[in-house]
């Protein structure tokens, strides 16, 4: 603008309204210092408030995940040693059908033999109401506290088959329970019909039906395995859904931060830079307003 | 051939208009730092010849001094009118850019404490019960949080509609000096046609004029017009508001109760012009204009803003809490209500009873299924995203609005800039003249003394021998 009379109350406008931008240029570097912040309200870059939004929830979801998964791990590790014990006992229980076997041995030892069936037999039916934070790992969704109960000598699957789902990933849903009659067989061919069944065999002294006792313990330990093979294939999702999440938490984090946060060094030389024109307006203000023809006038 | 003492009268015509200089230059001096005053300027003229002498005579004299023609008072009136608009344009801008930043800064985003980490509470606990559903704490938890986002909404609209009792309580204060300034300035515009015509100095009034003139556009962006008789006529919104010594008022015709309170109707603001009877106005700028703008659309667009987003959380919670079953088995029930008109509104939690909350998806009977809570959590991505969108949305109408201020900043200095460089006063420029006048004085009081010992030898020493 050209100017072609300067007045003293332009001059003295002109001078605040200068001194009043570089004060608040001043303020606006101290409250990104103060904050160490850069977006302190969604106006100070509307399009960089949507991206901090959106990786904030982002964050918030993974950080949820990954806690997800944590509770699906102890799930798994859980049902990982029950099925290997159930797997240890049922072999057990198989390796002394094959000593019952034996034509040779006494109907005393074979007795001997089927108590100690029996007793694995109650172990692992206690086995496979293992609880994981008071719910049965093999009861599915059932509100009650036993997968397998017992009555009259026949053990049933009491809980149900619905999966206990953990979101370990956006749209990666997995399963961290084994069903009942999956692991330990269908009511009425369960394992713990199977152990009655050589016991009673043993008792009797029947070795046919021994061998044919140490059969099908054989089809149950496998079923045993393929159940644990199947619950170490989970945990390897659900540990490496663990490890992505924290992956990914990381660089969310790290991209907020490079949005949100104030760059120090860059920040620090502002403000001195700042300061520096801050404090040379005062000065010139105070030349500029101080002088007139009165003062030179005698 | 001018009389013995005519070179006298014309010395001392040339006393009279430097003192009258003088005098004009300590005003200016004076009111150096005083607002809305324009500086004078004395325009002296040399009495000559009387451009028709007496009837069969000439005038043979050679000037008889100065006179002071007048004592103008320098403004332009069209940077006075530039003026006046760029100010009324300027406190629009500012009012919405104020009360905009205000709303914004309540909301807490993007980091705070606000309804986006209330939701993102909510989701997580819905995700924790959903890997817990038979534990009474992550149950209790889910309506917990629950009760926090409802807080959390129902505080953000209180705070748009605490800006919006501001602002109504703001407009009735506008409406009401905007009628107190158009009644002093039609006195101030029959005080100075009264002057003009008794040949008073009318400068102060125009002063105070064109400062409440100026004060009117600032208020409702209304325009100035000299009338001829040295009066502004003020137009707001097409409706005469000033017309010479009369006042008409401006008043709010609907929207806004007496006490500051809102009657439920749409604003709306009306003019009453001296003598005629109340028109509508609208597109009015100025701090009223600024507050009609936000009453009556930008704050009860973010209102129902914030409600759509309430109702879409209501919405998407309820339709995936129906269709879960609670600890009992039983279908859920609807989770929220959206009542804007309630206390803790717009949002109402309906579940209190941590076990009416439906994690299962499987009914039939109670069961440890949490399925659903997964479902719930997944659906409050659509309210997240369209919350986001909100807070943007505002920040961009805050960041645009800003900027647009600046800029009519820029605008505004420079034109207060232009009109300060012709009327402010210039202290060197004032003490020039003043020494310019005194030495005129001491000039003209010479040739008086010169005049006197020519007389002095005329009278006393003629026909003496010795």
């Amino acid at each position: 603008m050209p100017i072609n009379r300067v007045t003293q109350s332009m001059l003295t406008d002109r001078s605040l309204t200068r001194l009043q931008g570089s004060l608040s240029r001043l303020a606006d570097i101290q409250e990104h210092l103060s904050t160490g912040r850069v977006l302190n309200r969604a106006s100070d870059n509307p399009g960089d408030a949507a991206t901090a939004m959106r990786l904030r929830a982002s964050l918030g979801e993974q950080q949820q995940y990954a806690r997800n998964a944590e509770d699906g791990q102890g799930w798994l590790a859980s049902l990982d040693s029950t099925l290997g014990s159930a797997n240890d006992m049922v072999r057990r229980a198989r390796e002394l059908g094959l000593q019952g076997a034996n034509a040779a041995m006494s109907q005393q030892s074979r007795d001997a033999l089927a108590a100690e069936v029996d007793q694995l037999r109650a172990a692992l039916v206690d086995n496979a109401n293992t609880t994981y934070v008071g719910r049965p790992v093999f009861g599915g969704t059932t509100a009650g506290s036993a997968a397998f109960s017992e009555s009259a000598g026949v053990v049933t699957f009491t809980g149900d088959t619905n999966p206990v789902n953990r979101s370990v990933a956006d749209g990666v849903v997995v399963d961290v329970s084994v069903a009942g009659p999956t692991a330990f067989g269908a009511d009425g061919d369960n394992v713990f019909d199977h152990l009655s069944a050589l016991s009673t065999a043993l008792r009797a002294g029947d070795v046919t039906a021994v061998k044919a006792g140490i059969t099908t313990l054989t089809s149950d330990s496998d079923r045993l395995v393929v159940a644990r093979a199947e619950v170490g294939a989970r945990t390897n999702r659900v540990d490496l859904a663990v490890t992505r999440a924290g992956d990914l938490e990381t660089s969310l984090t790290n991209a907020l931060a490079e949005i949100e946060n104030a760059d120090l060094p860059k920040t620090m030389v502002d403000l001195k830079m700042q300061e520096v024109a801050y404090q040379a307006s005062l000065a010139a203000t105070a030349r500029v307003l101080q002088p007139s023809l009165v003062d030179f006038l005698r | 051939m001018a009389g013995t003492f005519g070179s006298i009268n014309a010395t001392a015509s040339a006393l009279r208009y430097h003192q009258a200089v003088m005098e004009v230059a300590s005003g200016n001096i004076a009111n150096v730092a005083t607002d809305g005053y324009a500086r004078r300027r004395v325009v002296g003229e040399a009495v000559g010849a009387p451009a028709q002498p007496a009837m069969w005579s000439r005038f043979d004299g050679h000037g008889d001094g100065v006179r002071v023609g007048s004592v103008d008072r320098l403004v332009d009136p069209l940077l006075d009118s530039r003026a006046r608009r760029e100010h009324g344009t300027q406190s629009f801008l500012d009012t919405r850019a104020a009360a905009l930043a205000r709303v914004e800064s309540s909301l807490g985003e993007p980091a705070g404490e606000g309804v986006s980490s209330a939701l993102a509470d909510v989701r997580r606990a819905w995700q924790d019960l959903a890997n817990n559903p038979d534990s009474a704490a992550t149950r209790t938890q889910v309506i917990a949080t629950s009760r926090t986002l409802v807080d959390a909404v129902a505080g953000q609209r209180r705070n748009i509609e605490a800006e919006e009792g501001d602002q109504r309580a703001s407009l009735l204060a506008d409406v009401s000096e905007t009628n107190t300034l158009a009644h002093d300035l039609a006195a101030a515009n029959e005080a100075i046609t009264a002057a003009r015509l008794a040949g008073n100095d009318t400068s102060s009034l125009l002063d105070s004029r064109d400062q409440m003139a100026l004060r009117l556009a600032e208020l409702t962006g209304g325009t100035a017009v000299e009338n001829g008789q040295g009066g502004l006529d003020v137009t707001v919104g097409g409706v005469a508001l000033v017309t010479g010594g009369k006042a008409g008022t401006l008043s709010v015709a609907s929207g806004v109760n007496p006490d500051g309170t809102s009657d439920g109707q749409p604003l709306g603001l009306a003019v009453t012009p001296p003598g005629g009877t109340a028109t509508a106005v609208t597109g009015l700028r100025g701090e009223v204009g600024g507050t009609a703008d936000l009453l009556g659309g930008t704050l009860p667009a973010l209102r129902a803003g914030l409600e759509a987003v309430a109702q879409q959380v209501a919405d998407t919670v309820n339709a995936a809490h129906q269709a879960g079953f609670d600890r009992t088995g039983a279908a859920g029930q609807p989770f929220f209500s959206v009542d804007p008109s309630a206390p803790g509104g717009p949002l109402v939690l309906l579940v209190t009873d941590p076990a009416q909350v439906a994690a299962s998806a499987i009914g039939g009977g109670p069961n440890r299924d949490g399925s659903n809570g997964n479902a719930i959590a997944a659906a409050l991505a659509g309210p997240t995203s369209s919350y986001q969108q909100f807070v943007t949305g505002l920040g961009n109408d805050v960041a645009s609005v800003r900027r647009l201020a600046a800029t009519q900043q820029n605008l505004t200095d420079q034109v207060d800039g232009a009109r300060d460089q012709l009327s402010g006063v210039n202290i060197d420029e004032e003490m020039v003249t003043m020494m310019q006048s005194q030495r005129a004085y001491e000039a003209a009081a010479r040739v008086m003394t010169t005049l006197d010992s020519v007389l002095d030898t005329l009278i006393n020493r003629t026909g003496l021998v010795r």
